[in-house]
């Protein structure tokens, strides 16, 4: 009986196993494996070159212009849906009329894939007949046929529009889940100790919803940094690389150029930034833990 | 002039009414502990003081002004909640200061009052630490803190111990006790299910049964001359026996066999209950009544006896001196002390009395 169950028990977990070995611990390790390679992705022959890829990357003009594009887009994928959601979530959470349709309505974005969601959006940007346009052209009156994602000024803001568009609705609901577990005598210190609204919100609300901070703040920094999906179908990083970032540039290094040695040094570094930022986030986090535990 | 006056306060919950008609004067500087079984409404009607819960009809006045539609932080008034509601976040100086600091007062002037608000309450040495670092008591105090650091007129207690231990409930009781001796100005109102809490902390007990108030009253007064069973039954632990007696004359009851001598009249007649406290009761080879001593609870300086009588179904509880040896089993004597009986309506029926 014994020996059955633990049959099963290691049956059960080698299949998971598997998959996670093959699908993530394999191409981790070959692409440290390959960073080290000069192979164009095809060829069965190719050569040790030491950290040369490395080397080209203090020398790549297009790497730096990534970091750069990374930051911002990372900034801006982070806090704009977490002070979209909060904000939502705290208007909801008042109990006002239809507030559970609206909760519907923001959170529905998540459901679809980000493909879908930048189809979506590449339309509402199209310049003659794209919704953003024409609803410019009825309030203004005049022309207007701006090219929101062929613009370099542009493309990386307005993708970064639609992906807070998506992802805004997933930290609303966690914020909102959050709000549930606010005990309601602090907000009644609140009352009688005369706090306003903004008080309330600022120095007791917001500060007690910092776990779920922490879990929006982490979902959104995994969530933006494997962001690429929605920059491969609005903009493929142009143009002129001005919506290239690291993961982007990693793809078109290796796919498109077919530099996978290099590539895959690129993901080495991307690895590497990725590990340092959860790295300190999980140092962050034991604190709040030991506050709020 | 009365500090908080309630005229003919109501309250309902859609179509249930869990405030009927509650008249009240509380004077300046008293301290006045509303005590009830759970659901009595003596929690609501605290809120309601405070502002925190509306009231459906009647009027509420703090200082001679009328707060019945004033919002809870401009009545001049602090709470202390029983699950203490401390901010876990900040540290005890910024929960003691919390008041001040939304009211932007200087950061020197916090400062000045938070230490001497934690030199009161002794948590000097606590300041630097969160509510997660604190014990129970040590949290309570905090609570007690940030309540009276902008000196208000009227102090709301919610059942503010009941989180604690016995040991740590009976220290604090104290220390509440003092609190209000040092604060001689502050009316205090303290609800509690305690009636221990409310004998030793009152100046006036307020007993509340079922939206109702049954009586007001000093403690001795409540235990002396209790209004009714429901008040005779709360107040004094263990609780009041109960008996079915009669009246024979104005001043004489017959109980089973006996026949008791009342000290003064009763304006009752026929079946009638019969009270008395387990303290009142006494073993003595003179005693007329005989009862079945079913079982003893001994607390070292008394004894607790629980006797079967064979003219109630109810047993009957009496408190005697720890050094009493008796067996359990046993016939014995009792002699009720004619002083201390109360006499009630029969029609006066129980419900919750021996809570």
């Amino acid at each position: 009986m014994e020996r059955e169950n633990r049959f099963w028990r290691v049956a059960l977990l080698a299949l998971p196993l598997f998959v996670f070995l093959a699908l993530v611990i394999w191409p981790l390790l070959s692409s440290f494996y390959y960073s080290f390679t000069n192979w164009n992705g095809f060829n069965s022959d190719y050569d040790y070159v030491g950290f040369e890829n490395f080397k080209r990357i203090w020398t790549d003009r297009l790497f730096f212009n990534a970091i750069v594009n990374t930051s911002i887009w990372m900034a801006a994928a982070i806090l704009l849906p977490t002070i979209l959601g909060l904000s939502l979530a705290l208007l909801l959470d008042a109990k006002v009329r239809g507030s559970k349709i609206f909760k519907t309505i923001f959170y529905l974005p998540i459901c679809l894939s980000a493909i879908v969601v930048g189809q979506i959006w590449v339309w509402i940007y199209q310049p003659d007949w794209g919704l953003l346009n024409t609803v410019i052209e009825q309030i203004t009156g005049s022309r207007f046929n701006y090219a929101w994602l062929a613009r370099p000024d542009s493309a990386l803001y307005a993708v970064i529009v639609a992906w807070s568009w998506q992802q805004t609705g997933l930290s609303m609901v966690i914020y909102l889940a959050g709000l549930t577990s606010v005990p309601s005598d602090l907000l009644e210190v609140c009352d009688i100790e005369g706090a306003t609204p903004w008080q309330k919100i600022r120095q007791v609300i917001i500060p007690l919803l910092t776990p779920s901070t922490v879990v929006v703040v982490a979902l959104s920094v995994i969530n933006s940094l494997k962001g690429f999906d929605i920059l491969f179908i609005m903009t493929g990083g142009g143009p002129f690389n001005s919506s290239d970032t690291l993961a982007m540039h990693m793809y078109n290094e290796s796919f498109r150029k077919y530099f996978m040695g290099y590539g895959s040094a690129i993901s080495v570094v991307l690895f590497l930034i990725a590990l340092t930022i959860i790295g300190l986030y999980f140092r962050q986090l034991k604190k709040v833990d030991d506050i709020y535990g | 002039m009365a500090q908080v006056t309630l005229k003919n306060i109501k309250k309902s919950f859609g179509p249930t009414e869990v405030i009927k008609g509650v008249d009240l004067d509380i004077q300046q500087g008293e301290f006045v502990v509303f005590v009830g079984p759970s659901g009595c409404g003596k929690s609501t009607m605290l809120r309601m003081i405070s502002g925190l819960e509306d009231v459906s009809a009647g009027q509420i006045g703090i200082d001679g002004r009328d707060v019945t539609h004033v919002s809870p932080s401009k009545r001049d008034l602090a709470m202390v909640f029983q699950s203490y509601a401390l901010f876990p976040h900040l540290t005890v100086a910024e929960n003691i200061g919390f008041g001040l600091k939304l009211h932007k007062t200087p950061k020197a002037e916090i400062n000045r009052r938070v230490e001497e608000v934690a030199k009161t309450l002794q948590l000097e040495a606590l300041l630097d630490r969160t509510p997660r670092q604190l014990s129970g008591g040590q949290r309570q105090r905090v609570a007690i803190g940030r309540s009276i650091i902008r000196n208000p007129k009227v102090f709301l207690f919610d059942e503010p111990l009941s989180n604690l231990d016995a040991a740590l409930r009976g220290k604090m009781r104290l220390e509440i006790a003092r609190l209000h001796k040092e604060l001689k100005d502050v009316t205090m109102i303290y609800v509690t299910h305690d009636q221990v809490e409310a004998m030793t902390l009152a100046d006036r007990i307020v007993v509340f049964n079922q939206g109702r108030i049954e009586q007001v009253g000093t403690p001795m007064e409540l235990y002396h001359t209790p209004a009714n069973p429901f008040v005779a039954g709360f107040i004094g632990a263990p609780a009041m026996n109960f008996l079915p007696a009669e009246m024979l004359s104005e001043q004489q009851v017959r109980l089973g066999e006996t026949v008791l001598d009342l000290p003064q009249s009763s304006a009752l007649s026929g079946a009638v209950t019969l009270g008395i406290r387990p303290e009142h009761i006494e073993v003595s080879d003179g005693g007329e009544i005989m009862a079945t001593l079913d079982l003893m609870e001994k607390l070292g300086s008394e004894t607790l006896l629980h006797l079967t009588t064979p003219f109630s179904d109810s047993p009957l509880t009496a408190r005697v001196d720890g050094a009493v040896e008796l067996t359990e089993g046993q016939t014995l004597r009792l002699k009720f002390n004619p002083n201390a009986v109360h006499i009630f309506a029969a029609s006066e029926v129980r419900p919750a009395m021996t809570a």
